[in-house]
């Protein structure tokens, strides 16, 4: 990479001069600088990525080996989940639950928009910092909170919850069916604390975007990973506070006798299910749009050419969060919610493709008649696009009624949801660390380890996950702890063996990541401002920016993604340069 | 960089060939994705649509993965070729927005007109209908006796000596005996009642390319199905109702009609008989746990 | 000019008067998405409810004639609770209109919230003895529904009260509020109002329907 020497005179000084030395403690642990609560959910996050990842070798392990004893650690089990070193089936459910919590919880959601939201949106738009610092950091301690209790119930008497992510009643809402009063009363909490958390951040965000773009970046100049991010932000705020509600029904449920989702001709079971899904399925969105967002921050920059389609990219976005909260009843095809209402939301369901459609399309067309580079931040935004096709794809087969009475609540599901979830935020989430890396830490990662890290997270994703489709249409229900017992499953077990060998493979891929992190935080070439010759404002501060982002605050003459324009010699032109003289930029 | 991209490329198609056919000499199924046989009228409704979504998702996955590689390919960086300065296309993003729409729309009629026939067309009037009902972590089976009708029953009935929620007093519940395994005569439509004792459970048989969940407090009577041939099914509970859910499964045997009625007739017999003695002791609850028993 | 400097003053805390107001309409939107979960569910839950509304022997809550003792009492109540809405609007005018310290109407206030969250801790207590509680046995989702919702709301009267007061102190110690300076008294004020028109929805579904 060839370095860039400061493009404008203001960059070499933080913005808020020296007299701004806190202590070790202010900088690292309460602090009101975004970036610093960015990095704090970054670290975070990827400590409970180790988590939810190692709950879910423990499945993998009990699915290909069921009854087996866990080789090593199988003794140090708590005796909820494992009885003389062997996973049992209540252990079972409850590391398949944990798995995903932490995983939808205390993983993605805070890297896509507690990471990445917190440290790109003040820098993209051209403010100082959040409109609220202060409740900024106060939404990182509450997921702080949020998580120590959650893992907290693998150590209360009972165990961890074992009901599903989803934690569906009456199995939820009684003591004496779950067996694990405490735990599950332990996660109403936590989500309710994480409901606080994620919504503290929602109002931040909204209020930042809004209020606090700099002069000249007109909405329509957002680049579109704050677009996305906005989007996310007012799903977030309309949904959560729903899921809070019914936790703390369901909570009443456990602990007050109240009988809100308990059957018995008062409360309804299904309600709780509708709560859950008008929260549930703009969750889901929560994770993706941010990551849709990230994605198309980087292929614009790697393929030297601007993004397809803005306004049709940011109209997409917007289309999303409005269907996605009426969508939400195809999870409950056959959940014994009326047949008719099932159709409707099948209606529903199909339209809500059509974004994603557009979507993906304008990310082929950005690299239509580019210049590709393939750096590992590239790779990873390519993955994410070929993963997601395939993602969406099987939501298609599940989104039509009848299909779905034979797929429902099978492993097709799983396939899907790890294929949009791990393939899609989390594939954006590793290249926007690739890309984003410099800038946050100054210093440049190895791309040779980077490219070894995406070719190995690729193969081994798509050996796990990809069979898993076909256990699906093969009948294997969910959340079973052993498919073994079943006739038709019994001949399809070396599939799950293969799966489990490939989620091993899958979590030994995480290991060139951190090592390329860890060494290059400490020892990687320094990194110059604007080492991709991107666009966005991010790119015109040092590496890392100082205190304040900003020495003066900047002024924007055009759209984010202004690469090869005819007539220049170099092949960017940074949002905060008006075009040169003589030179016509096109509309967007 | 992009040798070792399209190296890694390789490498991973020839893995999924080897690993495929290796997991697939090993399975003994039928069709392409492996799905169990089919074994109900509806499932052959069903399977067309799978199949043709298949047929079009594959297109649609096979062309826009071919056009990924194809630019990645063909536009890869090169000294002195510059990107082309294109904002978009307007027209294209009219045609791609109207293609995908006018394929769903036909998608979801189509789904939508089969769902409708699957579930909420007019029950056959001579079908057999059963009552099931689902508990932690079992099944049990009600069936209607020599009437052919299954008396009345309501879930609020449901205690644990009324298993069923019979309601004692109808007459044309006194034949109706219990199973614990699930028999269906061949080519008949059967029609069940589905319930649930204490959690949600559901009924899942991926041979009939059913699932249904059965709500505590809720009767979901709209089920039915009609088998195309004989054999042994594992009926299984596909939604996690606590510790005992992977093993919540029932015997399901699919049987001609001649062996059909020799079962019924047993049972049915075993069913007076038990009914008799406990008449004898003039105790209404040893009913239910008499034909338990049996 | 620095953007740090045109985002926040130099302490880092209190954005400009607007953005204040703006996230804290934001997280009313928020806190409307709470309270509607709670009163569908209350609504779902009492259409599918099989037999008698209220439950057989049931206290009834709701205002029919003629008047019983408690719907005077409920009635008188829910009008302190609106009126302290108008004492607000009140300190408000004082303040930004007239730069009075606005300390009297704060004062009549906070009296008239404090009096609306007691006289409900008498109801609950009056219900409690009439045999309603939160649990399944004290009949059933007709009192869960009813103390859940109203404790959620009770809740947020509690935390009104704690944020007048404190808006009290601070204009008692500092002078905190005047003509120029008033974007805490004026985010408290929108909470308050918020918290007395979701009463007005909750008195309407549980008192009157
Ligand atoms: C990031 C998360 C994410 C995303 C983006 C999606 C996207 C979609 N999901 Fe998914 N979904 C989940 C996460 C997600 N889902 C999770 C976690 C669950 C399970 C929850 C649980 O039970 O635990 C689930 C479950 C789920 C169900 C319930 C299944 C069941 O339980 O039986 C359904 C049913 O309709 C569904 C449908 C869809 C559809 C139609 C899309 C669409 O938005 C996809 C649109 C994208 C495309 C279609 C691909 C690109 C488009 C083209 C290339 C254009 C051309 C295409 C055609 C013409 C076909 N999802
Ligand atoms: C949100 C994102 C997300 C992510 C990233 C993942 C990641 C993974 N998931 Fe998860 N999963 C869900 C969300 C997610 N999952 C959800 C929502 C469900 C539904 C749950 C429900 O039914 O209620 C689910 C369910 C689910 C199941 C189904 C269980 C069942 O129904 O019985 C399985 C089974 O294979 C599974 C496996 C995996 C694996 C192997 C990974 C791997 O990708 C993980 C790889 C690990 C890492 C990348 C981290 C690195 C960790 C290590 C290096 C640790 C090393 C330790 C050892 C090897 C001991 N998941
Ligand atoms: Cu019953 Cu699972
Ligand atoms: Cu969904």
């Amino acid at each position: 990479m060839s370095t860039i020497t400061a493009e404008t005179p203001l960059t070499d000084t933080h913005a808020h001069g020296e007299h701004h030395k806190p202590n070790w403690f202010f900088h690292y642990f309460w602090t009101y600088d975004h970036k610093m609560i960015g990095l704090q959910y970054l670290w975070t996050a990827f400590a409970f990525l180790f988590v939810g990842g190692a709950l879910a070798m423990g499945v993998r392990f009990q699915l290909a080996y069921p009854g087996h004893v866990v080789p090593v650690i199988g003794r140090l089990l708590p005796a909820t989940i494992a009885v003389d070193g062997a996973i049992i089936p209540a252990g079972y459910n409850a590391l398949v639950t944990m798995h995903a919590t932490v995983m939808v919880f205390l993983v993605v959601m805070p890297l896509v928009i507690g990471a990445f939201g917190n440290y790109l949106i003040p820098l993209k738009i051209g403010a100082g910092d959040m409109a609220f610092p202060l409740l900024n950091e106060v939404s990182y301690w509450l997921y702080v909170t949020s998580g120590l209790i959650l893992m907290s119930s693998f150590f209360c008497p009972g165990g961890a919850p074992a009901s599903g992510w989803t934690a569906y009643a009456p199995l939820s809402a009684v003591g004496a069916y779950n067996h694990t009063q405490m735990g599950q009363s332990l996660w109403c909490i936590g989500i309710f604390i994480n409901g606080l958390s994620s919504i503290a951040g929602a109002v931040n965000y909204i209020t930042t975007i809004v209020n606090l773009r700099c002069p000249g970046m007109t909405m329509f100049r957002l680049p579109l990973a704050v677009w996305a991010l906005f989007i996310t932000a007012i799903l977030l705020l309309l949904a959560v506070p729903v899921l809070s509600a019914a936790g703390a029904l369901l909570f009443f449920d456990l602990n007050f006798g109240t009988s809100f989702f308990k059957p018995g001709g008062e409360g309804q079971p299904l309600l709780w299910q509708h709560l859950f899904w008008f929260f549930g399925h703009p969750e889901v969105y929560i994770m993706i749009l941010p990551a849709m967002g990230l994605v198309s921050e980087i292929i614009p920059v790697f393929s030297r050419k601007p993004i397809f389609g803005y306004k049709a990219m940011a109209l997409a976005l917007a289309a999303i969060g409005v269907l996605g909260f009426m969508v939400w009843g195809h999870h409950m095809f056959v959940s014994g919610m009326s047949l008719t209402m099932s159709a409707a939301f099948s209606v529903s369901t199909m339209f809500i493709a059509v974004p994603s459609a557009i979507k993906t399309f304008n990310w082929l067309g950005t690299i239509w008649r580019g210049s590709v580079q393939f750096t590992t931040a590239m790779c990873f935004a390519l993955g994410f696009v070929s993963m997601f096709i395939i993602g969406g794809l099987s939501g298609i087969f599940m989104a039509s009624t009848p299909v779905d009475l034979f797929i429902h609540h099978t492993y097709f599901i799983v396939a899907h949801i790890h294929y949009v979830l791990f393939g899609g935020s989390l594939f954006a989430v590793l290249g926007a660390v690739y890309f984003w890396f410099p800038k946050m830490f100054g210093r440049m990662l190895n791309e040779r380890l980077g490219i070894f890290h995406f070719i190995m997270t690729f193969v081994f994703f798509n050996v796990t996950f990809f069979p898993m489709h076909n256990l699906g249409l093969g009948g294997m229900m969910r959340r079973i702890a052993d498919p073994t017992i079943y006739e038709h499953l019994a001949q399809l077990q070396p599939l799950n063996i293969l799966c489990t060998w490939g989620a091993f493979g899958l979590g030994l891929s995480m290991i060139p990541f951190f090592v390329n992190i860890f060494y290059s935080i400490f020892y990687g070439p320094k990194a110059p401002n604007n080492p991709w010759h991107a666009t966005t404002l991010e790119w015109t501060v040092p590496s890392p920016p100082g205190h304040g982002n900003f020495a003066v605050t900047p002024t924007v003459y055009h759209g984010p993604y202004e690469y090869s324009v005819p007539g220049m010699t170099k092949d960017y032109l940074p949002q905060n340069e008006p075009a040169p003289e003589g030179i016509h930029l096109e509309a967007h | 960089m992009f040798r070792s991209f399209l190296r890694f490329t390789l490498v991973l198609a020839t893995a999924f060939l080897l690993l495929a056919t290796a997991a697939h000499a090993e399975t003994h199924t039928t069709n392409l994705y492996w799905a169990p046989q089919n074994a109900t009228v509806g499932g052959e409704k069903i399977d067309v649509i799978l199949n043709s979504i298949f047929v079009l998702t594959t297109v649609v996955f096979i062309l826009t993965q071919a056009f990924l590689i194809y630019y990645l390919v063909k536009y890869r960086r090169r000294e002195g070729v510059k990107a082309q300065y294109s904002h978009g296309n307007n027209k294209l993003e009219v045609v791609w927005t109207l293609l995908p729409t006018i394929i769903f729309i036909a998608l979801v009629i189509w789904s939508n007109r089969t769902w409708h026939e699957l579930l909420q067309s007019p029950i056959p009037p001579d079908a057999l209908e059963v009552q099931v009902v689902a508990y932690q972590f079992g099944w049990d089976f009600l069936y209607p006796g020599a009437d052919g009708k299954l008396g009345a029953s309501d879930v609020r009935l449901i205690t644990p000596d009324n298993k069923f929620g019979q309601d004692k007093s109808d007459p044309a519940g006194k034949d109706d005996f219990t199973s614990a395994e699930f028999v269906i005569p061949v080519n008949k439509v059967v029609h069940i009642l589905l319930r649930s004792r204490d959690v949600i459970h559901s009924f899942y048989v991926p041979q009939f390319r059913l699932y249904q969940d059965a709500i505590p407090g809720r009767t979901i009577s709209w089920v039915r199905f009609q088998t195309i041939r004989t054999g042994n099914f594992e009926l299984a509970c596909s939604q996690l109702c606590g510790a005992g859910h992977y093993n919540m499964k029932a015997k399901i045997r699919v049987v001609s009609q001649e062996e059909y009625d020799k079962w019924f007739a047993g049972k049915a017999q075993a069913h007076a008989a038990a009914a008799a003695a406990s008449a004898t002791e003039s105790k209404d609850q040893n009913l239910v746990q008499a034909s338990e028993h049996k | 000019m620095t953007t740090a400097e045109l985002t926040h003053d130099e302490v880092h805390q209190g954005a400009t008067p607007s953005t204040a107001r703006f996230g804290m309409i934001m997280f009313l939107l928020s806190e409307a998405m709470l309270f509607a979960a709670l009163l569908i569910t209350y609504t779902v839950l009492r259409i599918g409810h099989p037999g008698d509304w209220p439950p057989h022997g049931a206290p009834d809550l709701r205002v029919r004639f003629p008047l019983t003792m408690m719907n005077y009492v409920m009635i008188i109540n829910s009008f302190i609770l609106i009126s302290s809405s108008f004492t607000f609007h009140w300190v408000e005018v004082q303040i930004k209109k007239h730069g009075k310290s606005g300390l009297f109407p704060l004062l009549v206030t906070i009296a008239l919230g404090t009096v609306f969250l007691c006289v409900q801790g008498w109801e609950w207590s009056h219900l409690y003895e009439e045999g309603m509680w939160f649990s399944k046995e004290m009949y059933g989702i007709y009192g869960s529904c009813f103390f859940v919702t109203t404790g959620f709301h009770g809740m947020h009267v509690f935390v009104g009260l704690l944020l007048l007061i404190w808006c009290f102190l601070r204009q008692v110690c500092f002078g905190s509020f005047t003509q120029k300076h008033h974007v805490a008294l004026d985010n408290v004020g929108l909470y308050w109002h918020f918290v007395d028109g979701v009463w007005l929805v909750v008195y309407t579904l549980f008192y009157i329907i």
